[in-house]
């Protein structure tokens, strides 16, 4: 027995599995790329935007051309020119192009303008009427085609204009007073020959028959108006609720019985 | 002011009909001058029937309830009863109210508030204060224009008289500036305009949001360099077409401008002035220059404005001494770009003794001036130029083409209400090839 249990002992410190881990020797790990070689520089290396002026000063632009491609408003959109949503600058009319400060316009900014002419020059003179470009041309309209008269069948008998022999249809319609509708209603006749009330009635119906019912001492309310502090009042809205919610639902289960029985 | 939140209190929400719709909404003024009608909503069926009419033999059961005065009104039942019965507001404050029941009908300056009343004092010495330079200066003035002085200081003499007067003028004004019932008085609208306090008023007034409005529309849409160069307005206007006031800046139909406007032009310094009115159209598409022209469709000359008179009815004024060029109807044909019909009011040059002012001849002007009896290329700041004016006054009011324009300019006998304009083609620039070495 205690041989036995000597060559278990032996054994047993050769074994890899039942090993208590503290006893294995630790291994050090390392990975051939880390982590810093992940985004740190790749913002930098991107292939480039070709960003910057594409037609320079005095070059002759048409609407729509790119005059400077950037990113943000290095320079701002003058005279005929506009901004596209990544602040490049098009332009407007066909011209010039002229780059240029304007301080009555904006103390710092720089501008891209054009103008019509190669002897004109930006800013604009202060006060002086604008320099403005109408690139439209005139034509007459085409003359509105005359249908050709119909021709009405022999032996018609019309020679002048005949009045409708209908009565023209009314325009409002009032409704007697119902029980849903105590005070009538006015139909008005609306676009599509549909007969209704405004919107504005229907959406004030609800309180008009309150206010109406009110002013003889009774309500159209189904729960009584609230209290605060009334406890009582508040117990007995949410039993009657709670009663009239159990009724819907025992009615519904009947209707589910009765269904399926059949 | 404390009347608004009781107002608010008895009113509740306007558009609620929980609370008996047709109650009246008290405005928001201390008085009462009308008493607001009671609306009646309901249709006779539903009306209560009436109380049993009281013979001799049985006296009335039901007794009308008492009337309640919305001006003597101070307890909450008496409130209430008001509300309920006659269906009106209380009017002013609760302890108002209560004073005038007390005492009857109590001036507004005599209403019993300690502090308000000390204060009034207090304001009261200062103004005969006031009142006592105001006649030191004015002797003082007329002292100094009757002392000799050597022509070579009589530049100082009239400097000093200016300077003096001015003083008084701001003096008149201290002397009313704090009077509570003048402010009232404006408040109201029935600021005597003849006085100079209320013009400072109404002049702050226009100031404060109305004129800014104007001068932000007519620089935006660039009136101002295009007609004028610059303008700095004294006057205000308003501009009607058919009964109905235009914005400044607002879009005008064409059927509603094909009659000519009225306006009202208010000066806020004393004293008749004459006017020129000058309707400009500064953007007349010109195809051959490729640009724009300007054209005038309307200009009057004479035409006497006060403080208290101000309405001018365009097509009402004298064809043979005031009107220049008659109304044309503003129009925009199709495809061109929105017309601006700026309205210039130019104040007429002073006479040469100063009392009173130039009047410009309009038959002399048609007979004998070709460049301002003419519409089309008309030069508005040569016009002003040429006669001397001062620009005052501005409006602007924008039309486009609109499905009457073509009938506006037919009834008018003007040409091209068949003319459309259309965008003209740009050719494209050649494609330039770039060097295939580096680019593909």
């Amino acid at each position: 027995m205690a041989t036995l249990a000597c060559l278990e002992s032996a054994l047993s410190s050769l074994r890899i599995t039942n090993k208590p881990a503290a006893s294995l020797p630790r291994i050090t790990l390392r990975n051939a790329s880390h982590q810093a070689q992940g985004r740190a520089n790749k913002a930098k290396q991107g292939p480039g935007k070709r960003l910057g002026a594409k037609k320079t000063g005095g070059e002759y632009v048409i609407p729509g051309n790119i005059i400077f491609k950037q990113r943000g408003t290095l320079w701002f959109a003058g005279d005929n020119c506009f901004m596209g949503r990544d602040h490049t600058i098009h332009a407007g009319v066909p011209g010039y192009v002229r780059y240029y400060r304007d301080p009555a316009r904006h103390p710092t900014r720089k501008f891209i303008g054009i103008v019509f002419q190669k002897d004109q020059s930006l800013p604009q003179p202060t006060h002086a009427a604008r320099r403005r470009h109408l690139g439209l041309l005139a034509y007459q309209m085409p003359e509105p085609v005359v249908e050709a008269e119909i021709e009405e069948p022999l032996g018609s008998g019309l020679t002048s204009y005949q009045p409708p022999s209908a009565p023209r249809q009314p325009t409002t319609i009032n409704l007697k007073p119902t029980t849903n509708n105590p005070q009538g209603l006015q139909l008005t006749l609306r676009p599509g020959y549909q007969y209704r009330q405004s919107n504005y009635e229907i959406g004030r119906s609800a309180e008009r028959k309150e206010a109406a019912a009110q002013a003889k001492g009774k309500t159209t309310r189904a729960y009584n108006d609230y209290k605060p502090g009334d406890r009582f009042a508040a117990w007995r809205k949410s039993a009657l609720r709670i009663a009239r919610n159990n009724e819907r639902k025992a009615m519904g289960r009947g209707n589910k019985g009765a269904k399926a029985k059949k | 002011m404390p009347l608004d939140r009781r107002a608010g209190r008895f009113a509740r929400c306007i558009q609620c009909t929980r609370h008996d719709r047709s109650l009246p909404v008290r405005s928001f003024s201390t008085t009462a001058p009308a008493r607001l009608e009671v609306l009646d909503s309901q249709t006779p069926a539903e009306a209560a029937p009436p109380p049993p009419a009281a013979t001799a033999d049985t006296p009335n059961p039901n007794t009308k309830p008492r009337a309640r005065d919305a001006n003597t009104v101070s307890t909450p039942a008496a409130e209430g009863q008001l509300l309920r019965n006659q269906r009106t507001t209380p009017v002013g404050s609760r302890r108002r109210r209560a004073a005038i029941a007390s005492t009857g009908s109590i001036p507004f300056s005599q209403l019993p508030y300690q502090c308000f009343q000390e204060a009034r004092a207090f304001l009261q010495v200062d103004r005969q204060e006031k009142l006592e330079h105001i006649r030191m200066q004015r002797q003082r003035i007329e002292n100094l224009k009757l002392r000799a002085v050597p022509p070579q200081d009589e530049w100082i003499k009239e400097n000093r008289i200016r300077d003096m007067k001015h003083r008084l003028e701001e003096t008149k004004i201290a002397a009313d500036m704090n009077d509570p019932v003048v402010k009232r008085r404006f408040e109201d609208g029935e600021g005597d305009l003849n006085k100079p306090i209320y013009r400072l008023l109404a002049d702050r007034q226009w100031r404060a949001y109305r004129r800014k409005v104007l001068v932000q529309r007519i620089t935006t849409m660039n009136v101002i360099p295009d007609v004028l160069p610059a303008i700095e307005p004294i006057v205000s206007t308003t501009l009607t077409f058919a009964g109905k006031r235009v914005q400044h800046g607002d879009f005008v139909d064409s059927r509603v401008s094909e009659l000519a406007p009225s306006m009202t032009i208010q000066p806020y310094d004393k004293g008749p002035r004459l006017y020129t009115i000058a309707v400009v159209n500064p953007d007349v598409p010109d195809v051959e220059k490729d640009g724009f022209g300007y054209r005038c469709h309307f200009l009057a000359s004479n035409i006497e404005i006060t403080p208290t008179s101000t309405k001018v009815l365009l097509h009402k004024l004298q064809s043979e001494t005031q009107v220049v060029l008659p109304w044309l109807p503003a129009y925009g044909q199709m495809g061109a770009p929105y017309q601006r019909m700026s309205v210039f009011i130019l104040e007429q040059p002073k006479t040469e003794d100063g009392a009173g002012f130039q009047r410009l001849d309009a038959a002399k002007t048609r007979a004998e001036e070709p460049r301002y009896s003419r519409r089309e290329g008309f030069n508005l700041l040569s016009f002003v130029d040429r006669f001397a004016l001062k620009p005052v006054g501005v409006d602007l009011f924008r039309t486009k083409w609109d499905e009457g324009t073509a009938g506006v300019m037919q009834r008018a006998g003007i040409q091209g209400w068949d003319v459309e304009f259309k965008r003209k083609r740009v050719e494209p620039l050649p494609y330039k090839r770039l060097a295939t070495v580096r680019y593909r």
